[in-house]
């Protein structure tokens, strides 16, 4: 077997883009969450299963569909050229967009969850207190909603990390520009470099322990109300 | 009733090829045959792992040359018999001309798709290619590493490379990208195709008999059909 | 104040709630058994839910109109809504949960003194403490001194002293008579209890199976009445 080591650059590229995919997608993704808990809507079925789909999708597909709109024929990536005269595939953007669009589902279920668990008694009072729509987001449904939010928006952290399938379609495994731990180790299988994969295989692990840990705890001491 | 399968891992580059010539080999009464195509260094490590193949069609001397030294080629049975050419191609509807090696150097090229310099032969041999010409650092940066030379052709056919290498015999596959230059034969690497029987082959038998009809003159005709050249 | 019910109907189950009453008094009782339309009587004033016919006409401010569509929303409405549960916001302090309502004062209608409202319920030692460590009554107290605080034109409380022991219920009731003896807000009190009535209302309304079955001051509507409590 070859030498045990760590890609750090590989590590600490892949934890960087997996923040920014959750930044990004946090503000979206809560107020789907939010819109999903408390509205009723003509074609909120459809909504919902749109949203889960790339958790049940293989991620391969999900990776197919995004290289098909991100590519530079697509209405995605032709978007991107005129707007801001960049290409998104095969670069380290694709790989915050394939974490985004993996993500979403772990966000938007558990955040939606955290909402609804917030009694909207608490929320109706409030307004009657002169509170607006938005002072009752801001003081009552996200700081009750804080640990299941923050318990989704973990998950989808660790998700991120992790991702693979779609990842290796739509970025490519370009070395130093999109090669994340996971492509990595897939990579450093392939070629035999056995010893870098269970280094990175350590790291992986450590890392979505952590996570999901972290994100357990979280869930079970939600704010008593 | 055909339950002798004989299992070939074979370079993506003989895809297909190898069909048809499995084809004729089955109408003529041979055993039926199964492929598994990939990167020629995928299969080793495959083969290398445990993978029941009774035959090992690699697209380069090197890849043979590891399980070789693994104890993994039944000794006697290794032989070459195909070689192929470098050609750089371009998506089809490329407007801009790309005439030589040069080109490539130029910003009008952003991102060139190439097998996996470390591994996939394709990959491997325009590494050489390039180094060969004193461009490979110029080159590095762009190239987008793909698992094999399909799927090099994939990335140039989808238009999001502008630019990749592929063997002459994937080229004619494809209507969707044209050739832009080839690589002549003084300035590119010798490309050789072995071919050998796998040691402990489950399907000894019928495999070499698979094998000897890869050198017929049959097969080779099919080969030199699809664009190899043909040797000895 | 003047609270016009006019033509109201809400639609409830099993039965629709419909009303057409006018209370003007200091203290309004709403009594009549559970399940009677009361809590949602009080929810149609504060604006969390809506007449299906009617309008509800506070001071001359029209709140609901729904021949006209018009429906102003709860924050709009300057009411202080007490809730059976009291609904006490559970990650802020007592403090900050007196002063949540506290920024709507305006000048026709300044807001109470926070001084004023603590001092007369009792809640200075308090402040700093969460909902979560408080008993029963200090949180009723507490959901009281939070809807006094918001510059209500009206208070509204859901059957304030239910869930209370017999102490707790009498040291309430008090609170509730200091409140009233120190502040000239209107109240509309929900309750099932006709002890409570009595004590504290200047009128009353009784309400069954979803209609205004009498409506007048305490004495003269329990009078001669045999049993006066209901369940």
């Amino acid at each position: 077997m070859s030498a045990f080591a760590v890609d750090l650059p590989v590590v600490w590229f892949t934890l960087r883009v997996a923040a920014l995919a959750v930044l990004l997608l946090a503000p979206f993704g809560l107020a789907l969450a939010l819109l999903l808990a408390r509205r009723r809507f003509p074609g909120k079925a459809l909504l919902e299963t749109l949203v889960s789909l790339p958790l049940v999708l293989p991620p391969v597909a999900t990776g197919l569909l995004l290289l098909k709109f991100l590519g530079r024929r697509g209405p995605g990536g032709r978007a991107a050229q005129a707007l801001f005269g960049m290409d998104v595939v095969f670069t380290w953007k694709a790989v915050v967009v394939a974490m985004m669009v993996m993500s979403l589902p772990l966000l938007v279920r558990t955040a939606r969850v955290a909402f609804e668990e917030v009694n909207p008694r608490l929320e109706a009072v409030a307004r009657t207190l002169g509170a607006s729509e938005a002072r009752v987001l801001s003081t009552v449904t996200l700081p009750l909603a804080s640990r299941g939010i923050a318990a989704g928006l973990l998950l989808a952290f660790a998700r991120a990390l992790g991702e693979f399938g779609a990842t290796i379609l739509v970025a490519g495994n370009i070395p130093g520009r999109t090669t994340t731990i996971a492509t990595a180790i897939y990579n450093d299988v392939q070629t035999g470099l056995d010893g870098r994969a269970y280094g990175l295989l350590a790291v992986s692990a450590a890392l979505a322990f952590g996570a999901i840990f972290l994100s357990e705890v979280w869930l079970k001491r939600r704010t008593n109300a | 009733m055909k339950e002798l399968l004989v299992l070939v891992f074979a370079a993506a580059s003989l895809t297909d090829a190898l069909k048809e010539i499995a084809a004729s080999w089955e109408t003529a009464g041979g055993e039926s045959v199964a492929f598994n195509f990939a990167a020629s260094s995928l299969l080793a490590r495959q083969i290398r792992e445990g993978a029941p193949a009774d035959l090992f069609l690699s697209a380069d001397e090197v890849q043979m040359d590891g399980l070789e030294k693994a104890g993994l080629v039944e000794p006697g049975t290794r032989r070459s018999i195909l070689s192929n050419t470098l050609v750089v191609v371009v998506p089809g509807d490329a407007t801009a001309p790309l005439l030589s090696a040069r080109d490539l150097t130029t910003s009008r090229v952003q991102r060139i798709a190439l097998g996996e310099p470390g591994s996939v032969p394709v990959g491997v041999y325009s590494k050489k290619f390039f180094e060969g010409i004193g461009i490979w650092t110029l080159v590095a940066p762009k190239v987008v590493p793909t698992e094999s030379v399909r799927a090099t052709l994939a990335a140039v056919e989808s238009g999001n490379v502008d630019a990749g290498i592929v063997y002459r015999t994937d080229a004619l596959i494809s209507k969707k990208v044209k050739i832009a230059f080839e690589v002549p034969a003084a300035s590119g690497p010798a490309i050789s195709y072995p071919f050998a029987l796998v040691k402990g082959a489950p399907r000894e038998a019928a495999a070499r008999k698979f094998l000897e009809y890869l050198s017929s003159k049959a097969a080779r005709a099919v080969f030199a059909r699809y664009g190899f050249l043909v040797t000895d | 104040m003047t609270l016009s019910l006019e033509g109201l109907r809400l639609p409830l189950t099993p039965f629709a709630l419909e009303l057409d009453a006018t209370l003007s008094a200091h203290v309004t009782a709403v009594f009549g058994p559970s399940g009677a339309g009361k809590t949602s009587l009080l929810e149609a004033v504060a604006g969390l839910r809506h007449p299906e016919r009617g309008r509800i006409v506070l001071s001359g401010r029209v709140l609901d109109d729904a021949a006209r569509g018009v429906r102003v929303p709860p924050r709009q409405r300057a009411v202080g809504y007490v809730t059976q549960d009291d609904s006490l916001f559970p990650h802020l302090s007592v403090a900050g949960n007196l002063r949540y309502g506290a920024g709507r004062g305006l000048a026709e209608r300044p807001a109470l003194a926070e001084d004023r409202v603590v001092d007369v319920l009792g809640l200075s030692l308090l402040l700093d403490r969460r909902p979560s460590t408080l008993s029963g009554g200090e949180r009723r107290r507490v959901a009281l001194g939070r809807a006094l605080l918001s510059a209500p034109e009206i208070l509204l409380l859901d059957e304030p002293l239910s869930g209370l022991d017999r102490v707790l219920k009498d040291r309430v009731l008090e609170h509730l008579l200091k409140v009233k003896a120190a502040f000239p807000l209107p109240i509309l009190y929900v309750t099932h209890e006709a002890a409570e009535v009595v004590a504290l209302a200047d009128e009353v309304v009784i309400l069954e199976s979803g209609r205004v079955a009498a409506l007048g001051p305490p004495g003269e509507i329990f009078q001669g009445v045999a049993h006066v409590s209901s369940a």
